[in-house]
């Protein structure tokens, strides 16, 4: 089945077949940007709160710098998969346009954000089916998942511009946010809650997905992998 | 206009009044009204502290460990002492004991501001007083040469090196542009120096000015920077090591130590030979200006400072001395007592700030910080153009301390008058030794003049006794001991729940103290009662005036429109309004 | 007739030679190529001292103590040759209404000629009488100097950011002066104080050059702020390699190694310590054992605890760094989800009733 553009659907009640709704790019993605942001949010609390000293000469290690390094790695590759992802709603099917757009002036879409709500909170007995994200983790998605990754990029950004230096390129792009949001010092602060924000989300957002494999009426974990959602009587 | 009596002198505001504000050449912002008589002479003193900025209210609610970083900032100046006042009162609240060598270093650090401040008051913020500067054009330099080699043996003498220094300061003087000498009172009838002398002393400005900054470096290399130097609640940040593992990047290694002990011999020198020679020099010509006594001859007090050793704040331990004298019966060295809630009490009856009960004072673990301007009924102007103050009213954003109900003067005068009359050698032999030179009596001591000589001699005095506690430093690390800092209880998690602590010290300006009242590891109540805050103290309850007010009393004026024996007078004191209000 | 720099310099007996070397010096030490050594010479020998009013507002003096302990120049010399120090009430010699003449004198004769040099800041609260100069508030003398300032440079944390006293909960409203005065280009020059020579650095550079040095976007000179105490730390490699001082005279602090885990803030301050050194290059907070504050930094009191890594956030009545408060957050998402997956569990949501309950497709 394919939902028109523009307009938003659920599955029919009856529904029982599958749908094609994460294409290739956006599950690789995914996955990805699953891992980078572990490895962001460990080796981050490794910058914050460093491992016990090392003793010895200093030029025998580069714990730190390692540590570093791979926090950038990943910043890299969670920043840029992050920016390849919003190209791909571009191109991608509407599913994959879901994660950036909310259908904010749609009633349909609101009432079934409603009806997320209460079937969460055990007011509704059945669970709805849809093609793409529920409303619910639609919005959660945008919410802590959008607008967080955007936040730990520019602030993130803002801080790499602080060790390249003025006038490099990083300072260019992000350095106007530091004055803005104080000093740097309250960048760091900023970029450390960012993490946090997104840790929430991830715990919420792990745990609806397999739950929804278990009581809801379609796949969830194994779409994410394959890409097809089966529906369930 | 009123005519009052109280600790012995007579106060009449009827004459004219004259006003000075900004008084310059000291920290800070201080208005001083006399009353004139019409033989010019004071009659009736104000003086008044003009700026607040609230620093034991910041201070509520943070880190009693960052406390030391908030109250440096007091004031910069006296650099470094709230700070090491600060981290003793922190200790004293948590029962912190610092190791030896942390004592050592704090003392030689606080030292160091006694050989630096002192100078520096002496030659850039005092010396006009005393010194005409475009008179020095007049010197003959071959004259000042003969003077300098005659009162010292420092090699900057020859006639041509005080001729250069006169060639530039004309040329600075021929240029048009005065610069920080512009509208000074050249010429007043109060300037009595020679011109000879006049050139000595300017000389001496510019090398002073060039020398300070190398005294500092102590500071610098203990605590990393000066101004402001950096310090640590249970001992000092820099860590020793002097040949272990990578001892070429420690804080204090052999060359750092070394480094120190080059610039302790040269401040000795330079105190010695420069310094107090010139203050006997100029002294000399003001033998009968004796004016400024205030309470200086009635009621004064010193806490005691430099611990020899660590942890041990009694008297006996203190290198300068402990104790009050009142009503001038020099005969009995009163103890005092910091934690008494009767002996040190802070009045605001007459001050911009609030009391719940204003006839009564607070002792400052209970005080009360709460910010009230307002001007008394009598006052010229508007609240934001202050023509005169009333001293009736509040006045002033200085509180008034008074200790056992008396006003105060503390400082190094002060200091040397208790260290004289307890007939400790190292006090009473170079204050008598300065009166024999001058053919002056010991009652001479108690004036304006006398604050000057007491400070130069306590420059000499911390210069001497820096190289003590440098071989003290050595002696220690020689016997293996290398510990700085004790950091048992510098978590939070091993504080009580709630305590109170005092620390105390002697600042350069005189008796210091703060107190602290630590609940659930955040300080629930900071106050710091300062020596300019005793000294330029306005009036209590009772009418009794300050140290300031008091000394400004009964001197006569050569010039009412040049106020430059009020000047003398004040910067006697070394005013510091930062500190007095904070 | 006011005389140039070089003449005086002359005067002194300074001889043409060791004049241009001393530009070159100059030249060098502001990280000038030797092109500029004749711009430096030409501007020397060309102009009359340029006249600076030095005010003082809330502060602790300490910027005017860093500036006299200036070693290249020396503040003797910077106070005889390169600048006319017009006013300054910590240093001048007249007092009273003689010492407030000086300041008209200024502007009457060099109107937009003359630097202004503001140490401290005006307070704003109480009309602004937490802080009088002649009876009147320290913001008006501040504004009427600033009228007819060719330039405005901002000594020090305290008339940059606002400092000590405009920490929480600043009582006195004491403001940073740029705000007093949004019409000007305020230079600042942060720092609790600032260093000797980065202040007579900026002076010599616009008295010798004629114009202002280049700012970065908050106003501070590049020429000593562009870089963090972080990014030229000799603690570097220590930081690099993990070697931290754990706790005060351990190991780590008898070897140097870097002030991370005791709450340096170097990696989030610009000021030049760790290049310049302090007073004379002799030491800087770092080297002699104590981690940066960032007493550079904008509100830097309120970003404490000193000893912390991470500052702590106060508001709702409570206090916390931002671990602590994620930490919360997390623990309370967790134990959301585990009461839910809990509930789940005994309601079995969707099993017992098979019956359509919104029957209807979404389309439309
Ligand atoms: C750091 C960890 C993770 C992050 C930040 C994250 C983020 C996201 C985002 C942004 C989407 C929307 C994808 C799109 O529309 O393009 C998504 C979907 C999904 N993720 Fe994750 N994810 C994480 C970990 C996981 C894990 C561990 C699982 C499985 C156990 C999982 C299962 C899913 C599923 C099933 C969907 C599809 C949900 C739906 O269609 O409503 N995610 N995730
Ligand atoms: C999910 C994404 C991210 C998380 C959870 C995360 C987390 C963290 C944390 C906790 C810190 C330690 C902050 C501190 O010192 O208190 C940190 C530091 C840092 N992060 Fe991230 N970060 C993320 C993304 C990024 C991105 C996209 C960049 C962009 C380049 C970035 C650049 C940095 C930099 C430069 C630092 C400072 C490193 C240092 O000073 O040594 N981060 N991050
Ligand atoms: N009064 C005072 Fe201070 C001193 N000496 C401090 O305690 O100057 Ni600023
Ligand atoms: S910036 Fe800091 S050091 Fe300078 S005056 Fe202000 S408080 Fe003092
Ligand atoms: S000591 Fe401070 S500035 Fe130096 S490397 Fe360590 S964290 Fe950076
Ligand atoms: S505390 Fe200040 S002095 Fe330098 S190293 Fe940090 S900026
Ligand atoms: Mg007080």
């Amino acid at each position: 089945m394919e939902g028109k553009e523009g307009h938003f659907t659920f599955a029919p009640e009856g529904e029982t077949g599958t749908c094609y709704v994460y294409e290739g790019p956006v599950r690789l993605w995914h996955w990805i940007n699953a891992g980078s942001i572990v490895v962001l949010a460990a080796t981050g609390l490794l910058i914050a709160h460093p491992f016990p000293s090392v003793m010895g000469e200093a030029s025998h290690h580069f714990l730190m710098g390692d540590v570093r390094f791979v926090h950038f790695v990943a910043a890299w590759l969670f920043g840029g998969g992050f920016l390849v992802r919003l190209l791909w709603s571009l191109v991608g099917n509407e599913y994959s346009r879901e994660l950036f757009h909310l259908p904010l002036g749609d009633g349909a879409w609101w009432s079934s954000l409603a009806y997320e709500i209460r079937w969460n909170l055990f007011l509704e007995k059945r669970a709805r089916k849809y093609y793409g994200h529920n409303p619910l983790a639609q919005l959660a998605m945008f919410i802590f998942f959008v607008l967080g990754s955007v936040f730990l990029i520019l602030t993130g950004g803002a801080l790499y511009a602080e060790g390249l230096g003025e006038g490099s390129w990083a300072d260019h792009l992000f350095g106007w946010l530091t004055p803005l949001v104080g000093q740097p010092q309250d960048l760091r602060t900023l970029h450390h809650l960012g993490m946090w924000f997104i840790l929430v989300f991830v715990v919420g957002h792990i745990y609806m997905a397999i739950r929804e494999d278990i009581v809801g009426r379609q796949t969830s974990v194994s779409t994410m992998v394959g890409g097809f959602r089966i529906f369930r009587k | 206009m009123s005519v009052y009596e109280t600790q012995g002198f007579r106060l009449d505001n009827s004459g004219r009044r004259v006003v000075v504000d900004p008084v310059t050449r000291i920290e800070g912002h201080l208005r001083c009204e006399v009353n004139i008589d019409s033989n010019n002479v004071i009659r009736n003193a104000v003086s008044s502290g003009t700026m607040w900025r609230g620093i034991e209210t910041i201070l509520k609610g943070r880190d009693p460990r960052d406390a030391w970083a908030f109250t440096q900032r007091i004031c910069g100046v006296c650099t470094g002492v709230h700070a090491l006042v600060s981290v003793r009162t922190v200790e004293d609240a948590l029962g912190i004991r610092i190791p030896e060598n942390a004592n050592i270093i704090r003392n030689l650090m606080h030292a160091t501001l006694y050989a630096q401040d002192h100078l520096v008051h002496f030659y850039h913020l005092h010396a006009m007083d005393w010194v005409d500067v475009p008179d020095a054009l007049k010197a003959d330099p071959r004259e000042t040469s003969a003077i300098a080699q005659k009162i010292s043996r420092w090699p900057n003498s020859s006639p041509g090196y005080f001729r250069d220094v006169q060639n530039r300061l004309k040329k600075f003087v021929e240029s048009g542009q005065l610069g920080p000498f512009a509208n000074g009172y050249w010429g007043n009838a109060s300037y009595r120096l020679p011109s000879a002398v006049n050139l000595l002393a300017v000389t001496h400005y510019l090398e002073a000015l060039d020398f300070q900054k190398d005294i500092v470096k102590i500071q610098t290399i203990f605590g990393g920077k000066n101004p402001h130097p950096n310090w640590l609640v249970g001992g000092v940040p820099c860590a020793i090591n002097i040949d272990g593992d990578l001892a070429a990047g420690a804080p204090l290694n052999m060359e750092r130590l070394n480094f120190v002990s080059e610039i302790i011999d040269r401040t000795i020198a330079f105190i010695d030979q420069v310094y107090i020679p010139d203050l006997i020099a100029i002294a000399s010509f003001y033998k009968d200006w004796l004016y400024g006594s205030g309470l200086s001859g009635k009621n004064v007090l010193a806490y005691g400072e430099f611990p020899d050793r660590a942890n041990n704040y009694h008297p006996d331990n203190l290198l300068l001395p402990r104790g009050a004298i009142v009503d001038g019966n020099l005969s009995e060295v009163h103890p005092v007592d910091l934690r008494n809630p009767e002996e040190i009490k802070e009045y605001v009856v007459h001050s911009w700030y609030r009391y719940p009960d204003e006839t009564k004072g607070l002792h400052p673990w209970d005080g009360v910080t709460d910010p009230h301007y307002v001007l008394g009924k009598n006052a010229k102007g508007t609240p934001t153009n202050i023509q005169e103050l009333d001293e009736e009213g509040k006045y002033s954003f200085i509180k008034a301390p008074r200790w056992n109900g008396h006003a105060m003067e503390v400082g190094p005068l002060a200091r040397w008058i208790v260290g004289y009359v307890s007939k400790k050698s190292e006090f009473k032999e170079p204050v008598d030794d300065l009166l024999g030179k001058l053919g002056l009596p010991v009652s001479a001591l108690f004036s304006t003049l006398g604050r000057t000589a007491a400070r130069g001699l306590e420059a000499s005095w911390a210069a001497h006794k820096m190289r003590y506690f440098h071989d003290r430093l050595m002696a220690n690390i020689r016997g293996g001991d290398t510990s700085t800092a004790n950091t048992e209880k510098w978590e939070p998690s091993t504080w009580p729940r709630e305590c109170k602590g005092v620390g105390f010290g002697e600042a350069p300006r005189g008796a210091l103290a703060h107190w602290i009242r630590i609940r659930q590891e955040k300080i629930d109540n900071y106050q710091a009662v300062v020596p300019t805050t005793w000294n330029a103290s306005p009036r209590d309850p009772k009418g009794q005036i300050g140290a300031y007010e008091a000394a400004l009393l009964n001197t006569p004026l050569s010039n009412p429109k040049e106020p430059l024996e009020i000047l003398r007078t004040l910067h006697s004191f070394d005013p510091c309004l930062a500190c007095s209000t904070h | 007739m006011s005389e140039t720099v070089y003449e005086v310099m002359r005067s002194q007996g300074i001889t043409r030679r060791s004049f241009l070397k001393f530009c070159s010096v100059m030249a060098a030490g502001l990280s000038l190529g030797p092109a500029y050594v004749y711009d430096i010479a030409r501007a020397l020998e060309t102009r009359p001292r340029v006249p600076v009013l030095w005010l003082h507002g809330l502060e602790c003096t300490c910027c005017s103590e860093s500036f006299i302990r200036s070693s290249h120049p020396l503040a003797k010399d910077v106070v005889l040759s390169m600048i006319s120090l017009d006013y300054d009430d910590t240093l001048m010699a007249a007092a009273g209404f003689q010492a407030e003449a000086c300041i008209e004198d200024i502007m009457k004769k060099y109107p937009n000629e003359y630097i202004l040099a503001v140490e401290g800041n005006p307070p704003l609260n109480e009309d602004g009488m937490y802080c009088i100069v002649g009876g009147k508030p320290f913001l008006e003398q501040l504004k009427h100097v600033a009228s007819k300032a060719k330039a405005v440079i901002a000594w020090g944390s305290c008339a940059s950011w606002g400092c000590v006293q405009a920490a929480k909960p600043n009582p006195t409203q004491a403001t940073p002066i740029h705000k007093v005065l949004p019409d000007h280009q305020v230079i600042k020059i942060p720092g609790c104080p600032p260093i000797a020579e980065v202040m007579t650095g900026v002076i010599t550079y616009i008295t010798a050059f004629g114009r202002l040095p280049e700012l970065d976007r908050e106003g501070r000179p590049k020429m000593f702020y562009s870089q963090r105490i972080h990014d030229k730390c000799y603690r570097r490699p220590n930081f690099d390699a993990g070697q931290y001082v754990e706790h005060w005279d351990d190991e780590g602090a008898r070897k140097g190694y870097c002030l991370y885990k005791v709450g340096c803030k170097g990696p989030v301050t610009y000021n030049a310590c760790s290049t310049t050194g302090w007073n004379n290059g002799v030491s800087f907070p770092i080297k002699s054992g104590h981690g940066c504050i960032g007493c550079s930094e904008k509100d830097f009191w309120d970003k404490g605890p000193f000893y912390k890594h991470l500052s702590n956030l106060t508001g709702f009545g409570v206090e916390a760094d931002a671990d602590e408060l994620g930490l919360i957050a997390l623990g309370a998402a967790g134990a959301g989800v585990a009461a839910h997956a809990a509930l789940t569990e005994i309601r079995k949501p969707g099993k017992e009733d098979k019956e359509a309950s919104s029957g209807e497709s979404g389309h439309k």
